[in-house]
């Protein structure tokens, strides 16, 4: 500990203040701020001249940055006159890495806001990473997420400015000021019993992916959506209490519990009431929860619905994936001739946006070019077909349009699909 | 001695509860939500021709609404009761807000959450649900029937 705490002295105080505006300031401007290409620059519009104190918060973290960086800079200084190398190695390494820290955290930031000078900041950032000796093209690639600057590095320079780095930041403080104690946290028994949980989790999710359902706009009217099964309690609960009354049971009861068990310590003669609501709360829980998981099983149509809604996404997971479209030329001018809309929504998936078809592991979807140089593939053909594949004598997963698309949306797509040609 | 520390001790981070304080004022600002702001623009719902029959007729409409830093087109389901002199109702359940499905052998409209059920007019019929389907304002225009949307929050408030 220092001895003496003279002005020359704060700079480990004027570094904890600034670091912790930056993780505020950086923390709200994520209640806002959207990470995407199409996205960034209008949400930083939105934070520059809609909401209240944006300029104001945004301008707090873009200078603290920089403030920052010269106060650590002058940190390591003080330290080094100190010789703190000498007498206290921790805090010498950890201001060290606080340096390098926070200079990538300003590096990565500038890219975020996605105007022109992000725009530079980021080729620049690949110029200096393409010219390392020897890895110099790898580094380039594993920044950049691919051969070319695109959405995919905007998420990878986000998710280093918001998730990394200030991570990493957080472990030098914690370790800073913790590191006797880090180690007690974890004896033999606790890593083997960990990594025995994280087996079991890992075999689960390899057979059973995350459930992932239909769009909204394409889901049909009889779509049965289900909570996950920590919140099927409440789900089941809230078809018996009417109205308004299922807020109460749903948030402010497990307040309550949660509160009474907080206070618990304190409550010395009350044990008995807080335990019996403990017991309460749990087996209302595992009431619920089985009586949810039978009422979905008992009925035929309900397990018919979930069947289908089952199939229904194994058949995704089978077609192709359906990249987005992404314009970022300042005047859009429709292409003329390019494919229709509902082609695009509907077919393109399978058959290829030109209609050059798709190939997805053993499953191969027929290219449309020259299809009318076919027997029975006139407009008027390809419009029935549509409606009834099955009467042209295909198979699936080619299905009905009957119910997605109407009769002139189906004839501008076979208007359109009769003109391809393989160059 | 003692008093005289912890005094010191406190006034010591006065100034930098202060700066937090300044930030956090700004915070308060800064989060405060947005209303959307409601469309009072008429949406066509289909030709008053096509309406007839005692069955309740699914359809969608397309409104426009600022949603913070976007503009949001979202569809919505709502159903037309041609026996009801072509109220239109939305399909936004009263209860927790999932889109209730019109069960044509039941005669009944079914919310596929929690099981409250409503009547071919949209009246409650049973389940959690409190009160029956939003009827939206509407009117007939050049033969077409209009709308407008309304949100459950919206038909809670008023």
């Amino acid at each position: 500990m220092r001895s003496d705490n003279s002005w020359l002295q704060t700079t480990t105080g004027v570094v904890v203040v600034l670091l912790l505006v930056q993780f505020l300031t950086g923390v709200l401007l994520a209640f806002y701020y959207v990470p995407s290409v199409d996205h960034a620059y209008t949400t930083v519009s939105y934070i520059e001249k809609v909401v209240s104190s944006g300029s104001w918060i945004r301008s707090l973290h873009h200078y603290g940055s920089q403030w920052l960086t010269v106060f650590v800079f002058i940190h390591v200084i003080r330290l080094f006159w100190d010789r703190s190398y000498d007498a206290n190695r921790i805090q010498w390494i950890a201001a060290i890495l606080l340096l390098g820290l926070v200079m990538a955290a300003g590096g990565t930031g500038y890219s975020l806001p996605w105007d022109a000078r992000a725009f530079f900041s980021t080729r620049v950032a690949e110029g200096l990473m393409a010219g390392l000796p020897v890895a110099g093209q790898m580094a380039r690639l594993w920044l950049l997420g691919g051969s070319e600057i695109s959405g995919v590095t905007l998420s990878r320079f986000f998710a280093l400015h918001v998730l990394v780095i200030p991570t990493l930041i957080g472990v030098v403080v914690v370790w800073r000021m913790f590191r006797a104690q880090i180690a007690e946290l974890f004896g033999p028994r606790d890593a083997i019993a960990g990594t025995l949980v994280f087996l079991a989790l890992a075999l689960w999710a390899l057979k059973h992916p995350a459930p992932f359902g239909p769009s909204v706009a394409e889901a049909g009217a009889d779509y049965l959506p289900r909570p996950g099964a920590q919140f099927l309690w409440l789900y089941q609960s809230l078809k018996y209490i009417p109205g308004g009354l299922g807020s109460i049971v749903g948030v402010v009861l497990p307040g309550i519990v949660l509160a009474v068990l907080v206070a618990l310590p304190w409550l010395k003669r009350q044990r008995l009431i807080a335990g019996s609501l403990l017991g309460l709360g749990v087996v209302l829980v595992v009431i619920m929860t089985t009586v949810s998981y039978f009422s979905d099983r008992r009925d035929p149509r309900t397990a018919q619905q979930f069947a289908r809604q089952a199939a229904a996404e194994e058949a995704w997971r089978r077609q192709p994936f359906n990249p987005a479209t992404i314009t970022l030329a300042a005047t859009t001018t429709k292409a003329t001739g390019g494919a229709p809309d509902m082609y695009t929504k509907f077919c393109a998936n399978c058959h290829g946006t030109h209609g050059q078809g798709a190939q997805q592991g053993p499953l191969k979807f027929p290219p449309l070019l020259d299809v009318s140089a076919k027997p029975r593939r006139s407009v008027d053909d390809i419009v029935a077909l549509l409606k009834d594949p099955t009467a042209y004598g295909l198979q699936p997963p080619m299905r009905s349009f009957a119910d997605k698309l109407r009769e002139e949306q189906m004839r501008e797509i076979a208007e359109w699909v009769v003109k391809l040609r393989q160059d | 001695m003692n008093i005289d520390t912890s005094r010191r001790s406190f006034l010591k981070f006065l100034p930098l509860a202060a700066v937090f304080a300044s930030i956090g004022g700004a915070a308060f600002r800064f989060l405060r939500p947005k209303l959307s702001a409601a469309t009072d623009a008429w949406l066509d719902v289909a030709s008053v021709s096509e309406l007839s029959g005692p069955q309740p007729i699914s359809r969608k409409i397309v409104a426009e609404q600022i949603t913070g830093w976007a503009i949001t087109t979202e569809e919505h389901n709502v159903f037309v009761l041609p026996a009801k002199n072509n109220q239109v109702v939305s399909a936004i359940c009263p209860h927790e807000g999932c889109e209730v499905a019109w069960e044509q052998n039941r005669n009944r409209f079914s919310c596929p959450c929690h099981e409250s059920y409503f009547a071919a007019d949209g009246s409650r019929i049973s389940g959690p649900a409190q009160r029956g389907l939003d009827p939206l304002p509407a009117r007939v225009q050049d033969g077409k029937l209009q709308v407008q949307y309304i949100s459950k929050e919206q038909a809670t408030r008023a």
